[in-house]
């Protein structure tokens, strides 16, 4: 283990080299799978936020050419109200992104907060945790639709449910990390040297507690991009006719025999993104455990 | 075990009449007032008021509460709101597609589960090994949503050996039956499988390491008994958890696979009911999810109780 660091750090002297064996997260990410990962994220993230450039069309434009097959003017074809496919997809992606970035930000935030709470009284400690088996416990989708039934569906409860789904997650992380490194020589010696409280958690065992949250995030990804799509696919997600990568894949269900080119490109899409994510945070986990 | 369980039952009660009281305060908490909802757009004031004497809605919360206990001891829900029929009739319709869905992804998570924690242990061949870990993690990461597609796809619209969705019971045309029920049963098993799988896998590979292993092995017992007689029944206890755990999942993943293979089951119904925002329906719905659920905690506790002697009452 230490002679793999060693050799890695001896042989290549680049500053990336450098920066590599010093930090397990970038070693990790720039692995042959977490490389992977990142292009095909970075491209579909490209082909998002360039979705009003590339795409001729608007994604909610109808018009007289339904189910046209790819070619032409539609390159991926259209659905069944005439709408550009490769706009709907394209623009599916910036949706998925702008929810994903929206809700798992928050979750992470939500999370930290309630495991800060939950590592400073004991009361705190069993109310949270009771907290975050209730929502582990719920299957998410049930989580969904409840939440739904109060809000109506949009583009909000969706974010709301992603953040809600993934806030224990994060909180349990932080506060495994908070419990652990509080009682390292380094915590204790700083509590001994008369540190207050405040001080030795936020100068000494945040900064040592807050790693793992990076491979939480990871992991929240893909399953942000899940819920997005089985809430599309139950009916309940974003209204349309706004596209989303799972509301544009599941309006291609009817049309699976008689259309099957329709439901390609977002079957490919989400799956890519799902794959991409996914890949980033097992080559972070790996780097971590290496 | 009988001690066990009166320690256990009366507590798993006491979850569920909280749970009952939450989602029916939670679902009166909602904007928007069913009344007025019911009488349409243009009804005169005394149609509202009518409706909602009709519907309780002008007693305390607390008597409906009451109200709708007492009914849900006698099975009489009441007429549902907006999708139309008896509360109790709608579940009990989708209640038998649902259960037929649920056993038979069930067997199929158990089924594969085994094999797969059972070759990824064992398989001495460095390609099967391969092969259990890309599908496990593959079954892992891709959504049902993914693979169900990607299942029609191939076998109804490639393939053309099964229906592409619908529902025909089992139990009334056995052969027609399960070629329906072989797709979403698939869809549903798979993450669960692979879940099951890989605590099996680590469990066997842990119980392979012990010394009543290796005693068997210079004792010249077959590989096959050891695995099966050995260490399997070591690695299980843990593994009925998880399987307990996923469960539930497989409870939430069938409303979505249900809605991918339009399965007429209890989830088609809960996304109606939400949609079509018929509270009564919801609400019935949501307290069977967290009956059911709590009840598969506690027949988990049991199994294991059962499997493992060495847990004590």
């Amino acid at each position: 283990m230490t002679t793999q660091t060693e050799t890695r750090s001896g042989v290549a002297t680049g500053t990336l080299a450098r920066l590599r064996a010093r930090n397990p997260y970038l070693n990790g990410l720039l692995s042959p799978r977490g490389i992977t990962g990142l292009i095909i994220v970075g491209l579909l993230a490209l082909a998002g936020l360039l979705a009003p450039a590339l795409a001729d069309f608007a994604p909610t434009a109808q018009s007289d050419q339904a189910l046209h097959s790819p070619g032409g003017a539609h390159p991926l074809g259209t659905d069944e109200v005439g709408r550009d496919l490769f706009s709907r997809v394209l623009h599916g992606i910036r949706n998925d992104l702008a929810i994903i970035l929206i809700a798992v930000p928050v979750a992470a935030l939500a999370g930290s907060l309630l495991a800060l709470l939950a590592t400073a009284s004991r009361a705190a400690d069993a109310v949270v945790q009771r907290f975050f088996d209730l929502v582990l416990a719920f299957p998410g989708l049930i989580l969904a639709l409840a939440i739904t039934a109060i809000m109506g569906p949009g583009f909000l409860p969706v974010v709301i449910v992603i953040a809600l789904a993934e806030t224990p997650g994060f909180g349990r992380v932080l506060r495994a990390g908070i419990l652990v490194q509080r009682e390292r020589e380094y915590a204790v010696a700083a509590r001994v040297g008369g540190a207050g409280r405040a001080r030795v958690l936020i100068r000494h065992v945040l900064p040592n507690a807050v790693d793992p949250l990076i491979v939480q995030l990871a992991i929240s990804l893909p399953v942000a991009v899940f819920i997005e799509g089985a809430m599309s696919f139950l009916g309940v997600g974003v209204r349309p006719p706004e596209p989303t990568l799972g509301s544009v894949l599941s309006q291609s269900m009817p049309y699976l025999s008689s259309h099957p080119w329709y439901a390609a490109a977002p079957l490919i899409t989400v799956t890519g993104l799902v794959l991409g994510f996914t890949l980033i945070a097992e080559a972070l986990n790996k780097g971590v455990r290496r | 075990m009988s001690a066990y369980l009166l320690r256990r039952v009366p507590s798993a009660l006491l979850v569920l009449l909280l749970a009952s009281f939450v989602i029916f305060l939670i679902l009166r908490l909602i904007p928007g007032d069913p009344a007025t909802t019911l009488a349409g757009p243009d009804a005169p004031p005394g149609t509202v008021e009518a409706i909602r004497a009709q519907l309780g809605l002008d007693q305390p919360v607390l008597t409906q509460y009451l109200d709708w206990l007492g009914s849900l001891l006698t099975g009489d829900l009441g007429p549902s709101y907006t999708i139309g029929g008896d509360v109790a009739e709608l579940i009990g319709n989708g209640f038998g597609a649902t259960v037929e869905l649920a056993v038979g992804a069930l067997l199929l998570v158990v089924a594969l589960g085994l094999a797969l924690g059972i070759l990824g242990a064992t398989a001495r061949s460095r390609p099967v090994r391969a092969a259990v870990r890309i599908l496990t993690t593959t079954a892992l990461s891709v959504p049902p949503f993914v693979t169900g597609v990607v299942l029609v796809l191939t076998f109804a619209v490639a393939l053309r050996w099964l229906p592409a969705g619908g529902h025909l019971s089992v139990l009334e045309a056995p052969d027609l039956g399960a070629q329906y029920l072989l797709l979403p049963s698939v869809c549903l098993s798979l993450p669960s499988a692979a879940v099951l799988g890989r605590y099996l896998k680590d469990g066997l590979e842990r119980a392979l390491d012990e010394d009543y292993v290796r005693t068997a092995t210079a004792l010249g017992v077959s590989r096959r008994r050891i695995v099966w007689r050995h260490a399997l029944p070591n690695a299980l206890p843990p593994a009925v958890t998880v399987l307990g755990m996923q469960t539930g999942h497989l409870l939430g993943g069938a409303i979505l696979v249900e809605a991918i293979f339009a399965w007429p089951g209890l989830g088609q119904l809960a996304q109606q009911g939400v949609v079509l925002r018929d509270y009564p329906v919801v609400q019935a719905l949501l307290l069977l999810l967290v009956a059911v659920f709590v009840a598969t905690q506690l027949l988990t506790d049991i199994a294991y109780a059962w499997l493992d002697p060495r847990i004590r009452w």
